[in-house]
């Protein structure tokens, strides 16, 4: 959950365009304050060799008569004075030390008296030939300067430097390079934050009416949003608005096909239907004959009446069908068994034209909670498309079962197969736009809408021979149809 | 206007007189000093006696001297005693203050003109000092230290310590671990309170004046023995210019420094009283010392 919270992708733009800015400034700061330091660090070096220097020509020019002569006073008055006297070298001590490793003298004769050996471990801290050593942890250098009269080594001084105010200056241009640099980032990733957030302000419009589009409210955006956005912005907006009346209009027109196919549909039905009442009809019309010219036979008249109750009962289920589907029930919150079992009577002419064999499995047992007029329209498509895709003589297979809280219905037939554009409308949930150049394929997404509307899902199975279409619907709560 | 004679109380002294000079200072003596041959000026030698940073003192010496004597002066400063008694004996300077040993050494060519007046004596003390850290109590307990004197014509930083040790009947050498000089008593100062060396021999009079105007340094320092008085380190004149109006003129000058608003300023610097006409034998002692050291070497 948190690596998932940390996907910056998920981060709204106003977060983390301001978090990159600041990004970017922390590093351009690291890598500015860096150089900084590294280049302050050369030149306190440079500096400090060249102060080293220029005080030790001072101090050797200073003490070498004196230590040519081995004149003890005059090489530690030299030492003394020079004391203080070189800004920017902070001597903690200086020694003139004679070729056989003694002490002439030092500025601090207690610690090093004259004649004694210079400590083995200062011979192992300062340099070896001339020059200068650094110990940044010990807050300390050294410098070593070999005394020469006549081309013989008269002598050797030695010194330690105290070098804390030197790091101390450094210490505080990073604590500077740090104060200013975290402002600096800081200033600017707040200013990153709101100028982002003002630019942004136009893209939280635009996915605000894009999500209406995909709820199927192309909505074009009013003028009020228009004001305050930055140029560019207006253009845009214009733009989506043009493309949302375009959605608008395919919608209503896509509704409007729909409608017409409906009743094309229906139209179909209704000549299917009138097929069905009328050819009982002409039976009935016979038997009624019959019953007119040999109505003195009971048994003539038993069989011409009960002949007669045969097509009218065929007649009450066709018309019984047609009502419940185009005029509705009562309750739209529930499917009954009933409401699947009269959809064959719907198809019958369908089926009979083309000779085809209806293999019907309702395992639905108890009405369900869910809109029962949305189901039989959903299923009537898919039984009408799945006899027009059939060869004659075919075999088309539903089934209807609830398990696990949602229904199932499977309708297959042995057909051709189902192309994939035509697939990919029953699929899209709705979410594609309405076939409106040659109204091919309205009935699939009309149903596709229908599914998307439940909430369900619709799967394509591509068995040997033709097609087996599954729709997935989940079932209402109790509760939630109760309050219904 | 004081003297030394009834105050003093230093014992009488024979004036004896020295053969021991240099060659070139020898023959530099038989030129005519300047002060006999010509009015337009007069040079004034000074040893280096405890101030280092004296540029305030010369000036006012020279302006004092200037308007008393009428004539332009030269004051001569010289690192070391030897310098300023050797231009002295060889007619390069008129008249010089100098320590009381060359005097004595060469007491036959030089005539006193004054003695300063310290704390109502024309005397003062050699003093030897210690760093302060130091367990030393006594003179023999510095045996084996390094030890700083002054100068080596000088009587308080050399003479009376050598003196001491010539009683011992032992040398500088062998007493002491390592000695040097300093050439100056703020050095013996600087040099036995840095510890670079662990004794030294110092002019009292330095070391009193020093321990109320630099405290700090003095501190650092302990006394461990304080010599008998000596007569203070005279001005002097060659003997041949002795009654030159230009040296009675200096000596008056000196004499009658107090009643002199910038006289009391430079005798204020100089933390004395004033000057007073001195005799040889205030001197008795120092040459008795030098004798000795003398004797042994």
């Amino acid at each position: 959950m948190m690596l998932r919270f940390l996907r910056i992708p998920a981060w709204p733009l106003t977060v983390t365009v301001p978090l990159l800015v600041a990004g970017l400034m922390i590093g351009v700061a690291v890598v500015i304050s860096e150089i900084v330091v590294s280049r302050l660090i050369r030149d306190q070096e440079t500096n400090l060799t060249l102060l080293a220097n220029a005080y030790l020509d001072g101090l050797s020019a200073a003490v070498l008569p004196a230590v040519i002569r081995g004149d003890v006073w005059e090489t530690f008055d030299a030492l003394d004075r020079a004391r203080g006297q070189y800004s920017g070298v902070e001597a903690r001590y200086a020694i003139v030390a004679l070729p056989n490793g003694t002490v002439l003298a030092a500025s601090d004769p207690a610690r090093f008296p004259i004649h004694s050996a210079v400590p083995a471990e200062l011979h192992a801290k300062s340099p070896h030939d001339d020059g200068l050593v650094i110990d940044y942890d010990a807050r300390r250098a050294w410098l070593s300067r070999g005394l020469r009269a006549e081309g013989f080594s008269v002598g050797r001084i030695l010194v330690e430097i105290d070098i804390a105010s030197l790091l101390h200056v450094r210490s505080q241009v990073v604590l500077t390079l740090i104060l200013v640099n975290g402002s600096l980032a800081l200033a600017f990733s707040l200013i990153g934050y709101f100028a982002v957030k003002y630019m942004l302000r136009p893209f939280g419009v635009l996915a605000q009416y894009v999500e209406r589009v995909r709820e199927g409210r192309a909505e074009p955006i009013p003028e009020r949003h228009y004001k305050r956005v930055p140029a560019g912005f207006g253009q845009l907006f214009d733009r989506f608005n043009a493309m949302a009346r375009a959605v608008s209009e395919r919608e209503s027109l896509a509704s409007h096909l729909a409608e017409q196919e409906k009743y094309a549909m229906l139209g179909r039905l209704a000549s299917g239907m009138a097929h069905e009442v009328n050819n009982p009809l002409g039976g009935m019309m016979n038997a009624i004959d019959t019953i007119q010219s040999h109505g003195d036979d009971p048994a003539v008249l038993s069989k011409s009446l009960e002949f007669l109750k045969r097509g009218l009962a065929g007649i009450r289920s066709v018309v019984r069908a047609a009502l419940v589907t185009y005029k509705g029930g009562s309750d739209t919150s529930v499917l009954t068994p009933t409401d699947l079992d009269d959809l064959p009577f719907l198809v019958q002419h369908e089926t009979g034209v083309r000779r085809l064999r209806l293999d019907w499995r309702n395992r639905v047992i108890e009405p369900l909670p869910i809109n029962g007029p949305t189901v039989r329209q959903i299923t009537l498509n898919l039984l009408l498309n799945a006899c027009a895709a059939s060869p004659v003589g075919g075999t088309i297979e539903v089934e209807a079962s609830c398990l696990n809280g949602a229904l199932r219905i499977a309708v297959s037939d042995h057909g051709p197969g189902l192309p994939d554009e035509m697939a990919g409308l029953l699929t899209s949930n709705g979410q594609m736009a309405a076939p409106t150049r040659d109204r091919k394929g309205l009935g699939l997404w009309t149903t596709a809408q229908l599914v998307g509307r439940l909430g369900g899902i619709v799967a394509i199975e591509r068995p040997d021979v033709g097609t087996r279409v599954v729709v997935t619907l989940p079932l209402a709560k109790e509760g939630a149809r109760h309050a219904a | 206007m004081r003297t030394a004679d009834n105050k003093s109380g230093a014992p009488g002294v024979t004036c004896l007189r020295r053969s021991v000079l240099a060659g070139a200072a020898m023959a530099a003596t038989l030129r005519m000093p300047r002060a006999a041959r010509a009015a337009d000026g007069f040079s004034f030698g000074l040893t280096p006696l405890f101030l280092d940073n004296d540029i305030e003192l010369l000036s006012m010496l020279k302006q004092y001297l200037t308007k008393q004597l009428e004539r332009p002066i030269t004051l001569v400063k010289r690192r070391t005693y030897h310098e300023i008694s050797a231009m002295l004996l060889s007619g390069q300077l008129d008249a010089a203050w100098i320590c009381d040993d060359p005097y004595v050494q060469y007491q036959d060519k030089l005539a006193l003109l004054a003695v300063p007046f310290y704390r109502q004596k024309p005397l003062y003390q050699s003093y030897v000092i210690v760093n302060e850290n130091s367990k030393a109590q006594a003179f023999d307990d510095i045996r084996g230290t390094v030890h700083a004197f002054s100068d080596p014509d000088s009587t308080s930083g050399y003479l009376v310590t050598r003196w001491m040790l010539a009683l011992r009947q032992i040398t500088p050498a062998r007493f002491f671990r390592d000695s040097f000089f300093t050439y100056g008593h703020r050095n013996v100062l600087r040099a036995v309170g840095a510890d670079l060396a662990q004794s030294g021999s110092i002019d009292g009079y330095v070391w009193d004046v020093m321990a109320e105007r630099e405290p700090d340094l003095v501190r650092k320092t302990r006394i461990i023995v304080k010599s008998e008085w000596l007569g203070f380190p005279p001005i002097v004149a060659p003997m041949a210019i002795r009654d030159a109006p230009a040296v009675k003129a200096l000596a008056a000058a000196l004499l009658e420094m107090p009643s002199d608003p910038l006289g009391r300023d430079i005798l204020q610097v100089l933390a004395l009283d004033g000057f007073v006409e001195g005799t040889p034998d205030m001197y008795q002692s120092t040459m008795e010392k030098w004798l000795l050291v003398k004797a042994q070497a």
